[in-house]
């Protein structure tokens, strides 16, 4: 066991570098599966009245999730919290803010079954789908399958969500050392690791695996209740507390936050620092911080060219 | 046990055995992969949650880390107990309290989880403001100016929290006073103080949390119920460790014993088989040996004959054996065949391609493949001579035997030479014969078997017949009775005479039913002629046989009347030793009132001595006197003597074979009562109506 140990230090000090990772330049995905899944993505059958689409909230010409502060779905029913971006999605550890999801499936599942959103059901969407001649073929020819069962809407989903990768920012160049950031980035780089951001916002996903209070040094007090991670654990202490985001394409997907109070990245950057790390940030600080984060936007997913 | 109920058990031993062979290697090839599985598992296991640990401890001791890494290893824990639980072994009612195990593993786990959860709040909380603290006294520039204490104070505060991390241990700052103070009326001071002592504050508040978090997740709890899990399904896979080594062990007997079946079966057929062999022989051997001389016998003799080309038989016969047997007992007899056995074994041994067989009792035959005649017939007087001058020694008794032998090479060889040698046997002067065609011997055999088979279809279809000669009373000149006289009608009508087939028949059976058909037959007659008397013939020999007397008197007392009138005519033939029994005969016959005669008296063994033993009642002398009386003066003497004997003993004469006139004038000057032959009339198939003759 400790030998074990010890040849697992070995292992990590090797790679222990930089604590954010790079986005694989290939996603992996199975092409055909994630094309299906795109058309299904597009497709407002997916909703009771034809009306709402997986694109609806997740705009994936805008970052991959909502401008709106909450989404509006079924009959033009509120959502309760941030639409959370799509993009880069499976490099999180959980799915939703209060990450009650543990992958994209069980993700994929809510929404469309949610009675504010798709409201749909799984034979709902099975008869739905079975009764389009043209899915019917489409499902034959990806799945080799004659009727369409609920499981291969979601895997065919689930697999284009997979393909939603942003590789290639500025900053997972920087780190692939193929181009250089510019002295502000650099700076804003490095205050965000000194500043303590780095903390929360590691990984591939510069977030996405861990949950963290809303305010760990300040208590951050929202206008409303949100489904926080309380509503997952009953533990008091989980009140306000949320899956850290992703800050990959963060330029891209105002407003921030759960709440959706931050309307930029400055205020976002600056309110952060101040609940977060108990720091007041100073206007060229700030200003580095966000330029750095200005990099953090990659390609848009190839499956997404027409 | 029977061999097919032991070759059937021994099947199904190995029937039985391949089968819980195949099922014990199926089994304990699965039982180990299960077995080897969940090990792995649980060491797999067991890795990840190591590396989880060592991920947690890693990530506590630097200030940010890549905390992908964490979420990852927590995935991989999780999905290598979801392998785990899975297992197919513990599906498996043995294995069911293992469950319990892993479901107590698997709340510690959970728990194990949510500390982690809660650890990376505190980490960042803590790290946070571990960073600030850093921080903010790295860019503080008012030190040099104010306080130089105060930065001192700052640093070794910095110093005990960075401690406390890097030790994980809370006594750096436990009960001690972690927050800065100053008199100074500077505005930055004392913002930097409070800043400070803000996040001071917040560390004091957190740390012990935190590091009670770190410690809980990195205690070896969960390591140690992993261990327990597995040293538990251990201690319950031995038992089928153990179940399955038992198998073995019960496999392998079987195997043992149904080797040792199988050597005992090809043992003991071995042993039959060896037995059997060796009785073939024996029985190969009996059948063509013969057991009392070890020669060859008559079936080998039969089977080699059929290969040779040229055969050549060489047939010694002893002479008088019969007699040596009688004088010295069989068992010098057979000595003696066995001596001469050898004798000729040893004789033969230096000519080539010929063999030495017991044909017979008495009789041994040696065979050659191509050889010249006359060195054969060379050989066989050459042994002649040999054997009639060796001296066999038998039991200290010097024995001298003659042998005769007879030589060919004419098929049937076998039989050829046992006629040349029946011929050789009759001529005493020569002792070794060569068959040659012109011996013309198998002649008279088929012309036996000829005469059996006639008087056999003669007996079958009724054709044999009495024929009656007339016998005259020389004074009357009337007939007064008839001789019976057997006959066999040929289909074609031809009548065949008794010396034609009677000699040969006595050899057989059928010469009995001859005789009581002639009984039988003659008294039938005798009862359609009531004026005559009837004689038949019966040897001497015929009235010792119990079938033959009692067929007569059966006859007699079926038709008592006309036994009176039935008189038996005796041929002597050699001497009877049972004179009683004759005598016995003769009485019974008198009472019926039937005569007896005797048939020709003067030939062969007549004597005297009859006449005072028996009640003879008529002497009919034999034709051989009777034929030359009238030209032959001895024979007229005998005659008269005959007579005179006869009148003297109060007996009766016929004369026989009377055919002229003379004759019977000359029998009846000399006073001979009857005569019978061809003068007076041919044996003819009735008697004649009329019993007058003229003379």
């Amino acid at each position: 066991m400790n030998k074990l140990l010890w040849i697992l230090a070995c292992i990590t000090f090797i790679y222990a570098g930089e604590p954010i990772s790079p986005i694989p330049l290939h996603h992996g995905a199975d092409i055909k599966k994630a094309k299906l899944g795109k058309e299904l993505f597009f497709d407002t059958i997916l909703s009771k009245d034809n009306t709402i689409s997986c694109l609806s909230c997740h705009d994936l010409s805008n970052g991959g999730s909502d401008s709106r502060t909450v989404s509006s779905g079924f009959s033009g029913r509120e959502g309760n919290i941030q639409s959370l971006t799509v993009f880069n999605a499976k490099y999180n550890f959980k799915q939703f803010w209060n990450g009650r999801a543990a992958n994209l499936l069980e993700q994929a599942k809510e929404p469309l079954n949610n009675p504010a959103e798709h409201n749909m059901n799984p034979q709902a969407l099975e008869e739905k789908l079975n009764n389009s001649s043209y899915y019917k073929s489409r499902f034959k020819k990806v799945y080799s399958i004659d009727t369409i069962a609920y499981a291969y809407i979601l895997d065919a989903i689930v697999e284009f969500e997979k393909a939603l990768t942003t590789p290639n920012s500025k900053f997972d160049k920087y780190l692939r050392e193929e181009e250089e950031l510019s002295e502000e980035e650099k700076e804003g780089y490095t205050l965000f690791k000194q500043n303590g951001c780095i903390t929360c916002h590691n990984g591939i996903n510069i977030g996405g695996n861990s949950f963290q209070k809303m305010g760990t040094f300040l208590e951050y007090k929202s206008q409303q209740e949100y489904p926080d991670r309380y509503d997952v654990t009953g533990k008091k202490a989980h009140r306000n507390v949320f899956k850290v985001p992703t800050l990959r394409n963060i330029a891209l997907t105002a407003p921030y936050f759960h709440d959706g109070s931050a309307k930029n990245l400055q205020e976002a950057v600056k309110s952060m620092s101040q609940y977060n790390l108990g720091l007041i940030l100073s206007d060229e600080e700030t200003k580095k911080i966000v330029s750095f984060l200005n990099t953090l936007t990659g390609e848009m997913p190839k499956i997404l060219e027409p | 046990m029977k061999f097919s109920k032991l070759i059937f058990f021994v099947l199904s031993m190995g029937i039985l055995s391949s089968l819980a062979l195949v099922y014990f290697y199926t089994m304990q090839r699965d039982f180990t992969r299960n077995h080897r599985e969940f090990l792995l598992c649980i060491n797999e296991l067991k890795n990840k949650q190591a590396s989880l640990s060592y991920s947690i401890l890693q990530d506590s001791l630097f200030t940010y880390s890549n905390q992908d890494r964490i979420s990852h290893e927590r995935e991989a824990l999780l999905q290598s107990y979801k392998t785990l639980s899975n297992s197919l072994l513990l599906k498996e009612d043995t294995y069911a309290p293992v469950l319990k195990d892993l479901r107590t593993l698997k709340v510690l786990i959970d728990e194990n989880i949510e500390n982690i959860e809660e650890y990376l709040m505190l980490n960042a909380a803590v790290k946070n403001s571990l960073i600030f603290l850093t921080r903010h006294v790295e860019i503080a520039t008012l030190f040099e100016k104010e306080d130089l204490m105060l930065y001192i104070q700052a640093n070794k505060i910095l110093k005990q929290f960075n401690n406390t991390l890097s030790m994980q241990d809370l006594d750096y700052i436990s009960g001690k006073d972690l927050l800065l103070r100053s008199d100074s009326a500077n505005d930055d001071v004392q913002n930097f103080i409070k800043n400070f002592n803000m996040h001071s504050s917040y560390l004091l508040q957190k740390y012990p949390h935190f590091l009670h978090t770190t410690k809980l997740i990195l205690e070896n709890t969960i390591n140690n119920s992993i261990n327990k899990t597995g040293d538990y399904f251990s201690e319950l896979a031995l038992n089928d460790f153990k179940a399955l080594d038992l198998f073995a062990v019960v496999l392998f007997a079987l195997f043992i014993i149904s080797t040792l079946l199988i050597i005992i079966l090809l043992l003991k057929y071995f042993k039959e088989n060896k037995k059997l062999t060796e009785t073939t022989k024996s029985l190969e051997y009996s059948i063509s040996h013969d057991h009392l001389t070890d020669l060859s016998n008559r079936k080998a003799f039969v089977d080699d004959i059929k290969m040779l080309q040229n055969p050549h038989l060489l047939i010694i016969n002893i002479d008088g054996f019969k007699n040596i047997n009688d004088i010295y007992g069989n068992s010098i007899g057979n000595s003696l065949l066995r001596a001469l056995a050898e004798f000729l074994k040893a004789k033969m041994l230096h000519i080539t391609k010929s063999k030495v067989y017991r044909i017979g009792g008495d009789e041994f035959g040696i065979l050659f493949d191509t050889i010249d005649e006359e060195k054969a017939l060379e050989i066989a007087r050459k042994l002649e001579k040999e054997i009639a001058l060796h001296d066999f020694i038998i039991q200290n008794l010097e024995i001298h035997i003659i042998v005769s032998i007879s030589s060919n090479n004419i098929a049937p060889i076998l039989e050829n030479a046992d006629l040349a040698l029946k011929l050789i046997k009759k001529d005493l002067t020569n002792r070794v014969i060569q068959y040659k065609d012109e011996l013309n011997l198998k002649k008279s055999v088929k012309q036996n078997l000829k005469t059996i088979q006639i008087v056999k279809n003669a007996l079958n279809e009724d054709r044999v017949v009495p024929y009656f000669q007339p016998i005259v009373n020389l004074q009357t000149l009337k007939i007064e009775k008839y001789e019976a006289l057997v006959r066999i009608k040929l289909p074609g009508g031809t009548v065949l005479s008794p010396y034609l087939f009677l000699d040969t028949s006595k050899q057989t059976s059928y010469y009995y039913d001859l005789t009581k058909i002639m009984i039988e037959k003659t008294i039938q007659t005798a009862k359609k002629f009531p004026n005559y008397r009837f004689s038949i013939n019966i040897s001497m020999i015929d009235i010792l046989n119990q079938e033959i007397t009692q067929a007569l008197f059966e006859q007699f007392n079926k038709n008592f009347s006309i036994a009176s009138r039935i008189d038996i005519e005796i041929l002597e033939s050699e001497h009877i030793k049972e004179i009683s029994e004759v005598q016995e005969f003769i009485k019974k016959l008198h009472s019926y009132g039937s005569k007896v005669l005797i048939d020709d008296f003067g030939s062969g063994y007549s004597n005297f001595s009859y006449f005072a033993d028996l009640d003879i009642d008529i002497i009919k002398i034999d034709g051989s006197i009777i034929q030359e009386i009238t030209t032959n003066e001895r024979k007229h003497h005998m005659l008269k003597s005959i007579y005179k004997f006869s009148k003297g003993m109060g007996l009766l004469n016929i004369a026989e074979f009377v055919e002229t006139r003379e004759m019977a004038i000359l029998l009846k000057e000399i006073g001979v009562e009857y005569a019978q032959g061809y003068y007076f009339g041919h044996p003819q198939e009735e008697p004649l109506k009329d019993d007058t003759v003229s003379l």
